[in-house]
């Protein structure tokens, strides 16, 4: 057995990198859900940080799984050179799904990693994309550790440096996990600041600095959105509806209701997030100024142009909370254009990117 | 255990599956180029990343000190880490001209001063290795 790539690394990092892709796929499972409701799946609203930390956790443990996956790979590597090559079915299989597992964790390493850096040079949809494939990542992981179950445990039994010659001078096995453990904390320290205050100024290669109009980063822009003159526009006007009734709204109309302020963070699905303090009008009260159930789900329509993100449903549940804003100020100043003016949706526990900006309609979802 | 294995394997398969399946609904040219962005990360690193490190291992272990392998080839490691995380930054490929809130940073700066503490630190864990009454291994 060789000193260094050796079964005892491989499965001290296996175990780690296995603990990362569940965080990884758990929480991105959490994130899908609420993007794509389903009838048993069931997000609370507090805590009001909770999804800041899933999908903070969700980037966090992919980036870290990253050296994990680069140590693991290297110290199996010499296997794929082992004789036979090619061999019967059960060879064939076992090097098949080990070709999908590699492949897949790389695919969804690499493809996330870009996301986050939005540079899609891919020719393929992100997100169907990364959903479909982190089933075949977690099945093929899962199939992995079934089939490596007796050598994980064997390994995991025996000490660090069973094998080892004692002529053996070069570098230690505990010397490389050392040194994964330590890449690990170097990737995240790197990159975590996007979303952890504390590391925003070490985060020297974190695709957000944190910073933006406001004190808030954004995504979407207003010029990106198309909604440059209509959000500015005298004639805008809120409208809200519950099937027969409605009520249109001036922005001085909204800024004359009673103003509500909550502390609320902004966490986006590509992991970074930032506290605000949002100030507007409670939306269970407009629900209620045209008598709107408090059991009904409300849908968000943005000024701008059709399009995947330009309308949400926003879950009864949430609609209801009385930390849920259509917010006309961000940190005491008027919302800046970029990010929602005249008013936008603020809700606790939620994607950034189902927090709609430039509303033009909310609409109690009839039964 | 080979109850829970076969089970395990069974939910593997069925999870992998359900992804495979969801995938099919892609048109093909999709797919297509899924499955080939997967294969060349394979020869990638298989073929080109792994082979290279070998051969920087090979030539290290010749042209280094012994006493220097350990923490030569952890910062190796970290800067092979840095680089990855730095690639999709670095130049900002992703930068769009109408939001300034995202790659605001100054990613060449950023690498280059990483990259500068890790190796800075090889020299200083060995001084400290000499001066400090360190256990042997």
């Amino acid at each position: 057995m060789a000193v260094l790539r050796s079964t005892p690394v491989t499965a001290r990092v296996g175990v780690w990198l296995g603990a990362a892709v569940a965080v990884c796929f758990v929480t991105g499972l959490f994130s899908h859900f609420i993007q794509h409701p389903q009838p048993w799946f069931y997000w609370p609203t507090r805590p009001v940080w909770l999804y800041r930390l899933t999908q903070g956790l969700h980037v966090v443990s992919g980036i870290a799984a990253i050296p994990l996956l680069v140590v693991k790979l290297w110290s199996v590597w010499p296997k794929l050179f082992e004789r036979p090559y090619l061999g019967g079915l059960v060879r064939q299989l076992e090097r098949g799904s080990i070709l999908v597992l590699v492949g897949a964790m790389i695919f969804q390493l690499s493809t996330g990693l870009m996301n986050i850096a939005q540079w899609y040079a891919f020719r393929f949809f992100f997100t169907t994309s990364h959903y479909e494939m982190a089933y075949v990542a977690a099945g093929a992981v899962i199939v992995h550790i079934a089939v490596k179950l007796p050598v994980i445990r064997r390994a995991l039994g025996e000490p660090l440096d069973t094998g080892v010659p004692d002529t053996y001078r070069g570098i230690s096995r505990r010397t490389v996990l050392r040194g994964t453990w330590l890449a690990v904390g170097l990737a995240t320290v790197l990159t975590a600041g996007q979303t952890v205050p504390l590391l925003r100024k070490v985060s020297l290669l974190a695709p957000r600095s944190g910073k933006g109009p406001q004190g808030v980063p954004i995504n979407r822009t207003a010029v990106s959105a198309g909604v440059l003159a209509s959000a500015r526009s005298p004639d805008y006007r809120l409208t809200v509806t519950n099937g027969d009734r409605s009520h249109a709204f001036t922005v001085a109309e909204l800024a004359a209701l009673p103003q509500v302020t909550r502390s609320l963070p902004i966490a986006c699905v590509e992991g970074w997030s930032a506290d605000g303090e949002w100030t507007g009008v409670v939306l269970a009260d407009l629900v209620a100024a045209v008598g709107g159930s408090a059991d009904a789900d409300v849908r968000m329509i943005s000024l701008e142009p059709p399009g995947p993100y330009s309308r949400t449903v926003l879950p009864a549940r949430h609609a209801r909370d009385s930390h849920t804003l259509i917010a006309l100020q961000l940190n005491g100043e008027t919302l800046a254009l970029d990010h929602g003016y005249p008013c936008r949706l603020i809700a606790p526990s939620r994607p950034g990117v189902l927090q709609t900006k430039w509303l033009s309609r909310i609409e109690v979802v009839q039964p | 255990m080979t109850a829970v294995r076969v089970l395990l394997i069974a939910v593997g398969i069925g999870i992998a599956g359900y992804g495979v399946a969801l995938a099919l609904d892609e048109p093909r040219v999709i797919l297509f180029r899924m499955v080939v962005w997967a294969l060349v990360g394979v020869v990638l690193h298989d073929l080109v990343f792994a082979p290279v490190c070998v051969a920087l291992g090979f030539a290290g272990r010749r042209l280094i000190p012994q006493k220097w392998w350990g923490p030569v080839a952890l910062a190796a490691l970290c800067s092979v880490v840095l680089v990855m995380l730095a690639i999709p930054v670095f130049d900002k490929p992703g930068m769009r001209p109408d939001n300034l809130t995202v790659l605001d940073r100054d990613y060449h700066a950023g690498l280059w001063i990483s990259l500068a503490i890790v190796w800075a630190c090889v020299p200083l864990y060995l001084l400290a290795a000499r001066l400090l009454p360190l256990r042997k291994r």
